[in-house]
């Protein structure tokens, strides 16, 4: 008996998911396990993996096309099935194989269950949401109009996707509340968003604008870190860096200060045990943040290799869901770019991050003394909800103690 | 073998012919006014045809030539109180009430047409072409000629329709303690009507001065009188109504002077009222200036035959005889009414540049297009001024008092107030309160204003529409149930609905009329409608929905001090209702053009009346929409709260309109296209319905509330709204 594969819950909450690419033709034995496709959500492209051994007799969703969370993507049988009649099977199961992507979804049928139905006046048939034909109430044009907004951009949740008042007042809202419409000169190009753009553009607009965000600085005397540094990587093939450093001592910091490794709910403060901290990867799609879990157990060697890693699966765009997902703490460095310093946007569900700048050298004063030494600036923007500033500053300044004496951040 | 005993009819039946003695003994004067005024008729219809014959009467002229011995004859001894209606062939009666009116009694033949008379016959044939100066600003024409001041109440171009309105006239001339009398003209082709029926047993039950004048010509277009009735002498007919008849040659103008002067003895004294026949002919067809035998219908000869009997001949040859006048007299009259007719004429036309040799109205004496909706109601200033009170917003000490007794209470004080105030319905005078109690204890106080009528929607709302066009008696008119309405739908729509504006906007028509919805009481598919859908297509008519028993008060004052038709719902389901009425204050009105808000809300705006706003208040709560619901109260189109919707919908974006009856005859079909007219753009679904089914609500219980609205419904209205309003709400 074939067995149909239906899409994956690749990402919580969302509801469909683009096929990007089949990894295996049809036809193919597969393993348990073995990625067959390719998924995009609008934060990571994702890796699904076959959940039996078996072949991958059919494709049910195209290349490019989107299909619903639970929606049926392919056919498997098992070995000795290969005969079998795979469009009676669906014709049974009562499956239609879609045709091309379209850039349709099918919206809700309201039932209408009532006793005394009076008079059939309209029936409602639902509609496809193509291109040729846009449906919104009279009054959400006119809103869409005066906000300068396309309808074509806006998703309507009214009867047969009509697009409604609710539906341009959510957009306005979460789009910011006054949209320029900006006169593009004809030499300029336009890109679409990508959905990643729009993820990215989404997500840390809410946390601008709902998390409390206050900042501390800080300067730090590296001098002994960039020595411990060269010394580490005598030994090591592949090369640590500060930025490693720096996220094994935010793990310690937490230990010294674990008050502040929490993250704040409508419910409740959530504090953890280990530090899962995320690292800022600059990829060609856009800003990822892989998450490097249990920093607190790991070696400095265990740190790097890690961060390695993940970074170079982000810019292949090979992240699993799971490696994106969570964490208390991000940290962000841009030193690299020659950034003195800057202040970065927490990335929700987090409650901080620290934004690093590049090392330079500066008069410093000891003991009355001016000296020359490498001092790198440091930026924590913090949640106010889950962390006040005393706390903050315990940790920004075990967080310092560290990194002047590196020797502690190795242990 | 059966014994027979020969039954007699109550009232006499006779035919009257003059004597010679009768021209000798008739007093000279009346010899000579009708004279005048017969010469002057026929003048003023030869004109009308030849202006008709030259296209210039818009419509059809529907001439009286060789009719006018029975309208002078019996209008020549009529005084300005005196009234009289007629029918579509009206001029020669309209003629001569008003030139007797302007002549108070006195033409001289030497000098006929005085400036008044020649202003008559210039402003009824500016009327007849449609012209601004006319007796009804043009509007009304040939068949809505009016004057009240001379007593010419109005023709009517539906065929008997005026009967019933002579009959409130003359209730109310009695009622004001007059001698004074309705006559009322129709023909051989109206005897048969419904109307004319109904109103002459009303009148002889009610014991009204009025006269039933028939005009009988024997031929209704082309159909002859034997064909259509099987008793052909058609003062018969009084037999059956106990009414007093008198049958009369219509050529002789003195015969019928002398039948209407019986009849006018016995209706002055209170007898009640009469019939006259009068057999007259028309000379031409039944409108326009060829003969009826070019149309082959009757034969030349039989027109031949009448000529010779040609009341302008008889009067003469009469006159001569006596020696009253000669035949070069007698020439001269013709000649001034000619002369004066072809003046009034030239005031009206001119010769047409484009056309050689033809006439056509001059442009500058028609009416301003724009007048052509003026007067379709009156303005509603009468309510300026009047104490104006809020029920819900008021704090004065209230009392508890059930729908029904509120009814009664309000319209006791009403009548102990203003002895104008009359009311009439069937059953209304029995039973403790008709048959929901509504006017309890009233017939007990005012015995003689709280009329008991017989089944005849269509005569006594008639009846009341005559009275309210009077304007001494204010009629409150009940109709059992809804539907009964369709049995008088002439009188409702055609006459009381039409009736300041058919005649140039100026008359008051001061009527209620009551009816109660009865949805849910199972009497079946004819008694149950919600009238107020039909009634809000007649413009007209005014119409108020009380849901509380405070409000009943307030809304039935306003609809008294109105000048315009209102139509006051009730409902059966609100009857047994309790409410908190103002103590010891029956007088307040609610302010015209007045919704109330129920409950405040921002999802949608309901729109309801009667029962159906407490059905939606208890569907708000169930359904936990957040919505607002205004009791419209005022519903006809022009007395609208537009105000109160505007600012609701604006907030809500939303709308849901609420009544309990059946989708065809429903209220909420305009209202719907109304509101989408005005508010496009402020809506972000469509407007939503709840009603009734296809079907009228039958007696079966489960089937009588499947086919109506009823809480289930509006909830589920309720829920399509919620879904219209999309996932981000």
């Amino acid at each position: 008996m074939p067995i149909i594969m239906r899409m994956p819950e690749v990402l919580a909450n969302v509801t469909e998911a683009i096929l990007t690419s089949w990894m295996v033709p049809e036809g193919t034995a597969v393993t348990e396990g073995q990625p067959i496709a390719e998924v995009e959500t609008e934060k990571a492209l994702v890796e699904v993996t076959s959940e039996m051994n078996g072949v991958l007799a059919r494709y049910l969703a195209p290349v490019g096309s989107t299909a619903q969370i639970g929606a049926p993507i392919a056919i498997f049988i098992t070995q000795d099935e290969k005969g079998v009649d795979l469009d009676a099977f669906l014709a049974q199961e009562s499956i239609t194989q879609p045709a091309a992507p379209a850039t349709a979804h099918a919206p809700e049928i309201p039932a209408t269950k009532s006793n005394n139905e009076p008079v059939e006046t309209a029936i409602e048939v639902p509609r496809e949401r193509t291109s040729e034909r846009l449906f919104a109430s009279p009054l959400a044009r006119k809103l869409a109009k005066s906000h300068g907004l396309d309808p074509e951009l806006i998703i309507g949740t009214g009867p047969d996707g009509r697009i409604v008042r609710g539906d341009v007042e959510k957009f306005v809202a979460s789009s910011g509340d006054k949209t320029v419409t900006v006169q593009a000169p004809a030499s300029n190009e336009a890109i679409p968003h990508s959905r990643m753009r729009k993820a990215i553009a989404r997500r840390l607009t809410e946390s601008k604008s709902t998390v409390p965000h206050f900042y501390l600085n800080a300067e730090c005397n590296v001098d002994l870190l960039l020595e411990l540094r060269r010394q580490l990587n005598q030994w090591s093939s592949t090369k640590v860096s500060i930025n490693d450093l720096i996220v094994k001592a935010s793990a310690a910091a937490f230990g010294d200060v674990p008050d502040a490794n929490v993250i704040w709910t409508d419910k409740e403060l959530l504090r953890f045990a280990d530090s899962d901290i995320s690292i800022a990867v600059t990829t060609e799609k856009g800003l990822v943040t892989p998450v490097l879990r249990g920093v607190n157990k790991m070696s400095i060697f265990e740190v790097n290799q890690t961060a390695l890693d993940l970074a170079t699966r982000a810019r292949q765009g090979r992240l699993k869901q799971h490696e994106i997902e969570g964490g208390s703490f991000s940290v962000t460095n841009l030193g690299m770019f020659g950034v003195q310093s800057f202040s970065a946007i927490i990335n929700p569900p987090q409650s901080a991050i620290l934004a690093v700048g590049a090392a330079k050298p500066k008069a410093i004063v000891v003991d009355g003394q001016i000296k020359i030494a490498n001092t790198l600036e440091l930026t924590l923007s913090v949640d106010h909800r889950a962390i006040d500033g005393a706390l903050a500053a315990q940790w920004l300044s075990a967080f310092c103690k560290r990194i002047e004496e590196p020797m502690w951040v190795l242990i | 073998m059966t014994s027979h005993l020969d039954l007699t009819p109550a009232q006499p039946w006779v035919e009257i012919t003059t004597q010679e003695s009768d021209w000798a003994s008739a007093n000279p004067q009346t010899l000579e006014n009708m004279l005048g005024q017969l010469h002057l008729i026929r003048a003023f219809e030869e004109a009308v045809l030849q202006l008709a014959s030259e296209g210039l009467v818009h419509g059809p002229a529907h001439s009286s030539v060789g009719q006018e011995g029975g309208a002078v004859g019996s209008i020549i001894g009529l005084s300005t109180s005196d009234a009289i209606n007629g029918s579509h062939r009206g001029h020669h009666q309209f003629l001569a009430k008003v030139i007797n009116h302007v002549s108070q009694g006195k033409l001289d033949v030497t000098n006929l047409v005085t400036a008044d008379i020649q202003n008559v016959l210039q402003r009824t044939m500016a009327e007849i072409l449609g012209l601004a100066q006319g007796y009804c600003h043009g509007r009304g024409g040939s068949m809505h000629l009016q004057s009240f001041e001379a007593g010419a109440l109005g023709t009517n171009a539906i065929v008997g329709g005026g009967v019933p309105l002579a009959a409130g006239n003359a209730w109310a001339q009695k009622k004001a303690g007059t001698r004074d009398i309705t006559v009322t003209y129709f023909g051989d082709g109206a005897v048969n009507i419904g109307s004319v029926l109904e109103t002459m047993n009303l009148a002889s039950a009610w014991k009204l001065p009025m006269c039933f004048f028939i005009e009988n010509n024997m031929y209704a277009v082309s159909t002859h009188v034997s064909e259509a009735t099987g008793e052909p002498r058609l003062s018969a007919r009084g037999l059956g109504f106990a009414i007093p008849s008198w049958q009369v040659d219509g050529m002789d103008p003195l015969a019928v002077h002398l039948a209407m002067k019986e009849a006018e003895e016995y209706m002055r004294n209170g007898g009640g009222p009469t019939i006259i026949e009068a057999n007259v002919y028309r000379f031409f067809h039944q409108n326009g200036s060829f003969p009826g035998s070019a149309f082959g219908y009757r034969s030349k000869e039989e027109e031949a035959s009448w000529r010779e009997r040609d009341p302008l001949l008889r009067i003469a040859k009469e006159m001569i005889e006596i020696g009253l006048i000669d035949q070069a007299g007698v020439d001269s009259v013709r000649d001034q009414a000619v002369r004066a007719c072809e003046i009034a004429m030239a005031e009206l036309t001119q010769d047409n540049p484009t056309a050689a040799g033809k006439r056509m109205i001059r442009p500058e004496l028609w009416p301003d297009t724009s007048f052509v909706n003026v007067g379709v109601r009156g303005d509603a200033s009468e309510l300026d001024g009047l104490e104006n009170l809020e029920p819900s917003e008021s704090k004065a000490t209230t009392v508890e008092m059930k729908f029904v007794d509120a009814i009664a209470a309000v319209l006791d004080r009403r009548m102990e107030t203003d002895s104008r105030i009359v009311v009439l319905g069937e059953d209304i005078h029995r039973l403790n309160g008709g048959t929901n109690g509504a006017t309890k204890g009233l017939s007990k106080k005012y015995p003689d204003r709280i009329l008991g009528t017989p089944i005849s929607e269509n005569a006594f709302v008639g009846l009341g529409g005559g009275m309210a066009l009077d304007g001494r008696f204010i009629p409150v008119v009940e109709f059992m149930y809804p539907d009964f309405m369709w049995v008088a739908a002439d009188q409702v729509f055609n006459q009381i609905g039409k009736a300041r504006h058919m005649f140039g906007g100026q008359n008051a028509v001061p009527l209620v009329l009551r009816t109660k919805v009865a949805m849910g009481s199972g009497y079946g598919s004819q008694h149950l409608m919600d009238p107020a859908g039909i009634f809000a297509t007649s413009p007209g008519w005014r119409i108020v929905a009380p849901s509380t028993p405070a409000d009943y008060v307030g809304l039935m004052n306003a609809a008294l001090a109105l000048q315009d038709p209102v139509l006051v719902l009730e409902h059966v389901d609100l009857y047994q209702d309790l409410g908190q009425v103002p103590e010891g204050n029956l007088d307040y009105h609610i302010e015209f053009s007045k919704a109330a808000i129920r409950r405040k809300g921002s999802d949608v705006t309901v729109l309801t009346y009667l029962s159906m706003v407490k059905h939606s208040l208890t569907a708000v709560e169930q359904s936990g929409v957040d919505a607002e619901v205004i009791d419209l109260r005022w519903l006809d189109r022009a007395s609208l709260d537009w105000v109160t919707i505007e600012e609701s919908i604006k907030k809500t974006n939303a709308v849901l309109i609420v009544e309990q009856g059946a989708i065809g005859t429903s209220y909420g079909a305009w209202l719907t296209d109304e509101i989408q007219r005005r508010f496009f753009d402020y809506l972000d679904q469509p407007v939503t319905r709840v009603h009734g089914g296809e079907a009228s609500p039958s007696i079966s219980k489960v089937l009588e509330r499947a086919a109506i609205a009823g809480v289930e419904e509006i909830v589920e209205g309720l829920a399509k709204i919620q879904r219209g309003m999309g996932g981000n709400r």
